[in-house]
């Protein structure tokens, strides 16, 4: 099990997941290398790189969050409870527990799991004026605030609609659910909890003219023979090649 | 108040070259090793120091073979990229999410000796086709070859399966 403290820096899985990027183009774009060795057998490996970096709810990848977390600026800490198992996802029912809109339920629209937020659709918001100019009072921006997963935000119990606190527990199946800890009910996981930029469902996504499509993937056209790779190609290509390499010894 | 001179010296060094007065930690440098001449030579004929050689040629084959003296090109070894024709060729670079997970075993050798003799070993066993050291009374074509038979025909395409270069 990796450290908590360890945890809480990393990306988080939530984050990864939605994104629907590999994971070695977030680490890449993320990435602030301040120095590295040469690239050859006479230096050891030393990569000096940021570690701590201030997550917002602009994603690791963004340009927003390359100027929020520039080169050399070292953040105050946000000290953070680190939450082994997350239990929150997009599209789920919850009611909020503090602040203005204390007691209305809502669906969670957007979620920071590095910082335990998540952001529930009408609710908590604040208005910001854009281009404000002199004649000009600016455009007004209705933006949700974060909410606090360990203490102003609590999923709703389907049975009741109630707020409760949620377990990850296991069925006799074996499957893995979430279980409201008051009564016992399973509470199912959205259907839009899949949703990525790239497609709302994995069986909605529309197929490209570049994308294989599952019937030509899971055929199986190997034949096996007693040949190599590459006799394998001379024979379907017609090239003959009769030349037998002279024998060489080892002493 | 006493004037201050400065006083410039040369020193010499009677050991080797450098003696670690020269900062490689820092950098990688090139060239900076023999004359002018030298080097003008080593880019004619590369083989003149091929250790230098090996350590900067970024690990290219060589497409041919040098007798110490001169370089002959062999043109077996000047490599042929061959592409088969891909008209109706069903995969294509980029896989839908539609599809479900493929999960398939390693195909290890013995599943190869299972696929191209069991079923031929099985039939003479049940046929009585098989002498007294169990040997095939009627061997194919793949029970016939011997061990530098396939190794020679691997080789003659040129492969280089078994050489420590690859």
């Amino acid at each position: 099990m990796p450290r908590l403290s360890n945890l809480v820096r990393c990306v988080s899985d939530m984050t990864k997941q939605s994104s629907n990027l590999p994971e070695s183009y977030i680490k890449r774009a993320m990435e602030q290398v301040s120095w590295q060795t040469p690239k050859a057998k006479q230096y050891r490996q030393v990569v000096v790189k940021r570690k701590k970096y201030r997550f917002t709810t602009h994603r690791p990848w963004t340009e927003q969050f390359q100027s929020q977390n520039p080169p050399g600026v070292q953040r105050a800490k946000v000290f953070m409870e680190p939450l082994l198992d997350w239990t929150f996802f997009k599209g789920d029912r919850v009611e909020v527990l503090a602040g203005p809109d204390k007691g209305k339920q809502g669906l969670v629209n957007y979620i920071v799991q590095e910082r335990n937020w998540v952001m529930v659709e009408g609710l908590n918001c604040q208005y910001q004026f854009l281009g404000k100019k002199k004649n000009y009072p600016g455009m007004m921006m209705k933006i949700e605030n974060p909410l606090s997963v360990t203490e102003h935000v609590a999923l709703l119990d389907p049975s009741d609609n109630k707020p409760t606190q949620a377990e990850w527990r296991y069925t006799e199946e074996g499957e893995r659910v979430r279980v409201s800890v008051r009564t016992g009910r399973l509470i199912p996981i959205p259907t839009l909890a899949e949703e990525t930029p790239d497609y709302k469902s994995k069986a909605s996504y529309a197929e490209q003219s570049k994308d294989t499509i599952s019937d030509d993937l899971t055929q199986i056209t190997f034949q096996p023979t007693l040949k190599t790779f590459e006799m394998d190609i001379a024979e379907k290509m017609n090239i003959k090649d009769d030349r037998v390499p002279i024998k060489t010894y080892w002493y | 108040m006493v004037g201050l001179t400065l006083i410039h010296t040369r020193g010499l060094t009677t050991s080797a070259v450098a003696l670690g007065k020269h900062n490689f930690r820092k950098f990688l440098t090139y060239g900076k090793r023999g004359t002018k001449i030298q080097k003008e030579r080593m880019s004619k004929n590369p083989n003149l120091d091929p250790q230098v050689t090996r350590e900067h040629d970024r690990g290219l084959r060589p497409v041919g073979l040098s007798d110490g003296k001169q370089f002959h090109i062999v043109p077996e070894m000047i490599p042929e990229i061959i592409v088969p024709d891909l008209a109706g060729f069903k995969l294509k670079p980029y896989v839908s999410y539609r599809v479900p997970d493929v999960v398939q075993s390693e195909f290890t050798p013995q599943d190869l000796f299972y696929a191209v003799y069991s079923e031929k070993i099985a039939q003479d066993f049940k046929n009585n086709k098989l002498d007294e050291d169990s040997n095939p009374i009627e061997p194919s074509e793949e029970e016939l070859l011997t061990a530098e038979e396939a190794k020679n025909k691997v080789l003659c395409l040129g492969s280089d399966i078994y050489s420590s270069k690859r």
